[in-house]
């Protein structure tokens, strides 16, 4: 029956197969021979093939990829030759919302998402710097890079003496990146090597940030009568989505802040009918370009308020074996395929529900939060809340 | 499952010009976003979602233009996402809103972009860069190239001639001169045409759109919301997408799947549009087609795709003085892609021209009687097809 | 009223990694002008140029098939107008059919005589047989080669 937005129904769609690549010869492949690849994994961890896939969603970045229109080429990868196929390049973590929108009107029973971040651009500083505006701030060296560490000052402005805490999750987050991924860790690990690196955009140093990785991400999405029919399993029920973005202009947004983020978590929450979120998820994944970006994150997912920040980084709730282990993956501190971070930390949500996390699995996993931020300074936020229930419909 | 009804219930377009040096990127997008609102009755503050439809970043000259515009659509702390298919970006994008509607996940969505290809300077020389480095970008592949060779192969397929390209021009140009929102308006005879000189054989130059700049905005209501709020609308009551492959080449040779003659993934995404819409004889039922045609050559396979005529018949069919405004189903009323393009609204112009139609609002260009319209658009090498069904 | 703009390029520059297949194909070119192409087992079409994956079937290609030296226009257009950094005109370019292939490759046309758009269009008509001729100095991209037609032509403008 149809909804209407005021209700909390879930669009009972689940993640039923995901891939994560991060390829180790660039050579050897093509871009496009790489993005076919990981949607075939991803087909294959669902038990699915192209022909049960109703319909696509990549996600890439132009500038990026040296593309005019990035879709073109890959189209065919990802099985778009006679299906329907679209393209959000304002964000890879959009090609799963749109996908998950898709399935919910009941016009597509499945969906596959693909996103890329490849390395093959000379400059991905110059490349990214090609989203400032051309009227007022093209001639700053304003990048992405140089949008986080104008967030994180603004942060150590608001919250004087943070910066420990800071450090303090980037060696969380490296640690168990090398639980994680041992093949793809970044490096340095030591709390006392983080604390000493060179400055790269102040306050940010070299330590504090992950230089880029090549990486590619793919799901498969379905509807509850797929999985049901083709007794695919064991999903990841999509319980709520929730995405909003920030002004366009830095100079606009207090940094300090991030009400989209906000704004997505509520939507996400309403939806999945959480109301306590502290105590409502096993565990989170969120967007970690900078650890003031956790920081935030924290605040924003409802999951710590400011105040609290230095306490929850010493006692350790967030760490794994804590009360709410966030970033069990390693986060973007460990692994930074730049583009598609954000699907990332869905997928990695996904595959804790789903118990395909690997070496990072945890156990006993009922519900987890994703958090995925793109753009300058966590512009564009989205909140996905995954479970082993399909939640019930709601009036 | 049924999905809630979706439909349109206020349209914005710019009037499309070769340049506005009078305003920025944001500032055009705003003014389509203006006309929108004041056209459905509705604030900025109403809108749950916007869905942005911008193409090739590069014909801009920023990156993730989109995010500029975040405050021209008023999308602060709001859903936003941005569409990309290439020339058929506009109806994808409407595509996109009529899902998040559909899905049940809002009842206001704003779809709204602008472009300014003008200001790129050299359209092709950018576009020749969407064709992928490993194989083909070294040949001076662009979108005029690449359609002159569809029509080389629709003239050795079905004997069309350039005669009948220049026929859809005369058509196409004469419907612009009553749409005063359309670029090029100036009316042109066949003998115009043959004397405008050749881009890529057998494309000249008045074969060919223009480069236009300029903004559009539509938007999307569910159906509970229209009815409470006693809003007149418009409904979408198809829509889809089909791709074909990349690689032209394929689309010719030995056992292909697709000609480059013809548009054989836009043929299968109206096949689906009109099925959701349970339109089973599109050349009766369908009194408007908004086709995106680029060029004269390409009106004939978007007709024939639609269903509107038989393969290799087109041509044949406007000799005789088919799809003119007053015949059974005109084509582009509005004068088309042909005669206006901002290739990020586009395709979204189709939508909204096609609504305007079933409306009853297209002023000069009014089909007379026109309830059903179909839309099409085209991204990509002729590659990314949405189709959209408009009905009153 | 003062108006003003401002002038911007983007200058960044890639190395996009070509993939041992199409690597493989572009040093059979320089190294010994030939052109190859890879069969797609489902439909049993021999793909030029080649790719690793069929995108209609999205099966693995298996099997190089060497192609050509002639073939058949399948399309052609001649370009008449100057576009920057493309080449100046006017030059005609198209796909043609390699003998053995299925699909067809791009590639300039030399030889023919463009200033008479409709003459040079009816020499270069769909189904022209024509010849590949390949550069002597190679480097192992598609401008190593182009196409003649296969009729004797004299040429009295175009390149050498």
């Amino acid at each position: 029956m149809p909804q209407n937005s005021t209700s909390t129904s879930p669009p009972a769609v689940a993640v039923v197969g995901s891939a994560i690549h991060a390829p180790r010869h660039a050579r050897q492949r093509s871009l496009e021979e790489a993005i076919f690849a990981v949607g075939q994994s991803a087909l294959l961890d669902a038990g699915l093939v192209i022909d049960d896939i109703d319909g696509i969603v990549v996600g890439a970045n132009d500038q990026l990829d040296g593309r005019a229109i990035s879709i073109m080429m890959a189209s065919g990868s990802v099985g778009g030759v006679g299906r329907d196929i679209l393209s959000t390049p304002s964000a890879a973590e959009h090609a799963f919302v749109l996908g998950a929108l898709r399935v919910s009107t009941g016009q597509f029973r499945t969906q596959l998402v693909v996103a890329w971040s490849p390395l093959e651009v000379s400059s991905i500083t110059e490349a990214l710097r090609l989203g400032t505006d051309p009227y007022f701030h093209r001639a700053l060296p304003l990048d992405e890079l140089s949008a986080h560490g104008l967030q994180a000052t603004a942060v150590e402005h608001a919250v004087p003496g943070i910066r420990a805490a800071a450090l303090g999750i980037v060696a969380k987050n490296r640690a168990q990146g090398a639980i994680a991924y041992p093949d793809r860790a970044a490096a340095p690990r030591e709390q006392e090597w983080i604390e000493s690196g060179r400055p790269l955009r102040w306050p940010l140093t070299d330590t504090m940030v992950t230089a880029p990785g090549y990486g590619l991400v793919a799901l498969v999405l379905a509807d509850a009568a797929f999985v049901a029919e083709r007794r695919l399993g064991p999903p990841a029920w999509i319980q709520g989505v929730g995405w909003a973005t920030e002004a366009g202009f830095l100079g606009d947004r207090k940094l300090a802040t991030v009400p989209a983020l906000a704004e997505a978590a509520r939507q996400a929450y309403r939806q999945a009918g959480v109301s306590d979120p502290v105590s409502s998820f096993d565990l989170a994944e969120v967007s970690d370009a900078t650890p003031y970006q956790e920081l935030l994150a924290y605040e924003g997912l409802g999951l710590c308020a400011r105040e609290e920040w230095r306490k929850a980084q010493q006692d350790g709730r967030f760490a794994v074996g804590g009360a709410l282990p966030v970033n069990p993956s390693g986060g973007a501190l460990s692994f930074n395929p730049v583009y598609c971070t954000g699907l990332m930390r869905i997928a990695e949500a996904a595959n804790q529900v789903r118990g395909r996390a690997g070496h990072h699995q945890a156990k006993n996993v009922r519900r987890v939060l994703a958090h995925a931020a793109s753009g300058f300074a966590m512009q564009y936020n989205t909140v996905v809340v995954m479970g082993r229930e399909r939640t019930e419909v709601r009036s | 499952m049924k999905a809630t009804r979706v439909g349109i219930v206020g349209i914005g377009q710019s009037e499309f010009k070769p340049r506005r040096d009078d305003a920025n990127y944001p500032e055009l997008v705003r003014e389509a976003v203006t006309l929108a609102l004041q056209d459905a009755k509705r604030d900025l503050a109403d809108m749950e979602a916007v869905v942005y439809s911008l193409a090739p970043d590069a014909l801009l000259g920023i990156g993730n233009a989109e995010r500029l515009g975040v405050d021209a659509v008023g999308a602060r702390n709001k859903r936003f996402m941005r569409i990309n298919t290439g020339g058929s970006t506009g109806l994808s994008s409407v595509a996109v809103g009529h899902a998040h509607v559909a899905a049940g996940a809002c009842d206001l969505v704003l779809v709204a972009g602008g472009d300014k290809v003008g200001e790129s300077g050299d359209s092709q020389t950018i576009l020749n860069k969407i064709w992928d480095p490993t194989y083909e970008r070294q040949l001076p592949l662009g979108t005029i190239t690449m359609l002159a060779m569809s029509a080389v192969r629709a003239m050795h397929k079905y004997g069309m001639t350039e005669e009948d390209m220049a026929r859809v021009t005369v058509k196409n140009r004469a419907h612009a001169a009553l749409n005063p929102k359309a670029h090029l308006r100036k009316k042109v005879t066949i003998e115009d045409v043959f004397a405008s000189r050749y881009i890529a054989w057998p494309i000249k130059l008045l074969d060919a759109c223009p480069q236009s700049s300029g903004g559009c905005a539509m938007v999307l209501a569910s159906e509970r919301y229209i009815k409470e709020n006693k809003l007149e609308a418009v409904w979408i009551t198809g829509v889809a997408h089909c791709s074909e492959s990349y690689f032209i080449g394929d689309r010719m040779g030995n056992n292909y799947v697709a000609d480059h003659a013809d548009a054989h993934a836009l043929r299968e995404s109206f096949e689906r549009t009109y099925r959701m819409a349970g339109i089973k004889d599109p050349a009766k039922e369908v009194h408007v087609a908004e086709l995106y045609a680029p060029f004269s050559n390409t009106e004939f396979h978007a007709i024939e795709a639609a269903g509107l005529a038989g393969m290799g018949k087109s041509m044949a069919m406007l000799r005789e003085g088919a799809f003119h405004i007053g015949a059974r189903t005109a084509v582009n009323p509005s004068g088309g892609t042909l005669c206006t393009n901002a290739i990020a609204v586009s395709a979204m112009a189709r939508v909204a021209e096609g609504a305007l139609q079933v409306w009853g609002r297209a002023g000069g260009h009014q089909q007379p009687g026109a309830r059903v319209a179909a839309c099409s658009g085209n991204g990509g090498d002729h590659q990314f097809f949405g189709t959209a069904v408009v009905e009153a | 009223m003062e108006l003003l703009t401002r002038k911007e390029s983007w200058n960044i520059g890639y190395e996009h990694a070509l993939g041992e297949t199409a690597s493989w194909f572009y040093v059979q070119i320089r190294d010994k002008a030939k052109i190859y192409g890879r069969r797609d087992p489902k439909s049993g079409r021999v793909l030029v140029p080649p790719r690793s994956f069929s995108d209609q079937t999205l099966e693995p290609t298996k099997e190089w098939v060497e192609v050509g030296p002639d073939g058949r226009i399948e399309t052609f257009t001649i370009v008449y107008e100057q576009f920057k950094t493309l080449p100046p005109p006017p030059y005609a370019f198209g796909f043609v059919l390699l003998d053995g292939a299925d699909t067809a490759i791009g590639g300039f046309f030399r030889g023919v005589d463009l200033s008479n758009p409709a003459k040079a269009a009816a020499k270069l008509k769909v189904g022209t047989r024509v010849k590949t001729r390949f550069a002597d100095e190679r480097k192992g991209d598609v401008l190593d080669f182009w196409f003649e037609l296969e009729s004797v032509e004299q040429a009295t403008v175009g390149w050498e």
